[in-house]
């Protein structure tokens, strides 16, 4: 119940935050969401840099979910009953997910902003698996412990090895709660890179021109995809926990 | 031989969680082909001994084991043992009724796959497998037409009946049971009976169970424990009729506790 009124009350507070930048940007005139993309002649160089940038930046994303979904299952199902270094691992991880995503956020500024000229794509790269890495492995790892307990010993009571155990039992059971750990993750990244964007616009912008601030469409992209995944990831929470 | 008449024998078995030694030198003869029960208060080991000879225990860590349990002849401690076809040998059936949530045809099928190689089974096969299976738990007419309904979704008792009859194309000696029918009404407890002592005679049953009454109506032979140790191993009817230990007296005519 409790737990419900959060996410009805996180949601309104995102579709709210939306709104208002909607609005904003449409009633100063909406420059940005015409022209796509780039906003300025004098910007455009820099900007398509980043945005190309960002681009290089799904594979990344898309390979380190991958890893962090490996990572959950082999510190689970593997790690977890043979080895001491699973609770040092699975602390470092702990602390590292729940670092609030605006220091990651700093982080990919420096990187981004500060050091656009000297930041290398390996840089940025790094931002990104940091943010993404512990809390998808994090998600990864409840949702395999939510795998009830019976599962399991029905499987190893019929003589099935861990493998198969994994494949056809862990891993189908948890799968709703492990997309809905990735949408949190996702929608995580997205309102980072939304920040990151204005920040840079700002500064590119404000500073060689002297203009009003205006958000690009870019950003009002991402924080729809932001608040999509968000209510996908709520959504199938919803689901598994009825189930 | 003497390893036809008995399934499962252990010498001098001692078990430890850690520190706390949950098992100590349990030496027991199974008999082949009957239903023996497994009776004691809370704590006693019942369901350690039993988890023992399908060495499920293991996955738990922290387990030290000394002794032997030797299952039709072969002590499965060698390292040569198969964990896989101990299991399949030895199947067992939990307190709780757990199919796996698949559908009921899956569910018989599943422990079938894991032991035959990808692919050798046509789909005649395994069709004529699971009305085999469920025939024999009683459970083919009510369930023909739901052949692919997921598993958990079925009455208790047929999920129960379920986890026996996916045993049973494995084609296990013995069948372990911890508390089968805790979770089941009197009807359910009844069917689930019936279907023990129809089976029994094809497999070795050992039954863990708190029900002295369900002890003396399916078992015909009946172990008390107490505290780690076995206390006393005989006929059922003997054992709650002349018991020969006092403690085994105290418990069974309810003086325990």
């Amino acid at each position: 119940m409790k737990r419900s009124v959060l996410i009805y009350q996180s949601i309104a507070l995102i579709t709210l935050a939306v709104a208002f930048i909607l609005f904003w940007s449409f009633s100063k005139g909406t420059p940005f969401v015409e022209s796509g993309l780039t906003f300025d002649e004098t910007a455009a160089d820099s900007y398509s840099v980043l945005q190309e940038n960002l681009y290089r930046m799904v594979p990344i994303l898309l390979g380190s979910i991958f890893f962090s979904i490996a990572i959950a299952f082999y510190l689970e199902e593997w790690l977890a009953e043979t080895s001491w270094i699973y609770g040092i691992i699975a602390q470092q991880i702990t602390i590292l997910a729940s670092i609030p995503s605006l220091l990651y956020g700093l982080l990919g500024l420096y990187f981004f902003v500060l050091q656009s000229e000297k930041g290398s794509f390996f840089t940025h790269a790094l931002t990104f698996v940091l943010l993404v890495m512990p809390i998808t492995i994090q998600s990864t790892q409840k949702a395999i412990r939510g795998v009830d307990i019976s599962v399991r010993e029905a499987a190893f009571a019929l003589g099935a090895n861990r493998w198969r155990v994994v494949v056809d039992h862990v891993f189908p059971n948890a799968f709703p709660t492990i997309v809905a750990g990735i949408c949190t993750a996702i929608s995580r990244v997205l309102a980072i890179t939304a920040l990151i964007i204005i920040v840079y616009i700002w500064k590119e912008h404000t500073l060689q021109s002297g203009d009003t601030f205006n958000i690009p469409s870019s950003v009002i992209v991402l924080l729809s995809f932001a608040l999509l995944s968000s209510v996908i990831s709520s959504f199938l929470e919803k689901k598994t926990n009825l189930t | 031989m003497e390893t036809s008449n008995h399934s499962i024998e252990t010498q001098n078995l001692s078990l430890w969680y850690g520190d706390f030694q949950a098992l100590i030198d349990v030496s027991v003869n199974i008999p082949a082909g009957k239903i023996t029960s497994l009776i004691g208060p809370s704590g006693c080991g019942k369901t350690t001994l039993l988890r023992c000879f399908n060495r499920v225990n293991e996955r738990y860590g922290n387990v030290t084991t000394k002794g032997e349990i030797k299952i039709l002849g072969k002590n499965i401690y060698d390292p040569d043992v198969s964990l896989l076809e101990l299991r399949k040998t030895v199947g067992m059936v939990f307190q709780r009724p757990n199919p796996l949530p698949i559908s009921v045809y899956d569910n018989i099928l599943f422990g079938l796959r894991i032991h035959s190689p990808f692919g050798s089974l046509t789909r005649s096969q395994s069709d004529e497998i699971v009305e085999e299976a469920l025939t024999s738990v009683f459970l083919w007419d009510d369930l023909k037409d739901k052949l692919k309904t997921r598993a958990t979704s079925l009455q208790l008792e047929q999920q129960q009946k379920l986890c026996i009859a996916r045993l049973l194309p494995l084609k296990p000696q013995i069948i372990l049971m911890d508390e089968p029918c805790s979770a089941l009404d009197a009807k359910g407890t009844l069917a689930v009976e019936e279907l023990m002592s129809v089976l029994a005679g094809t497999y070795t049953f050992l039954i863990v169970t708190h029900n002295m009454a369900q002890a003396r109506r399916v078992s015909s032979e009946c172990i008390y424990m107490f505290l780690g140790e076995l206390i006393e191993h005989r006929e059922t009817q003997a054992l709650f009729e002349t018991p020969e230990h006092p403690k085994t007296a105290d418990y069974v005519q309810m003086r325990y506790g």
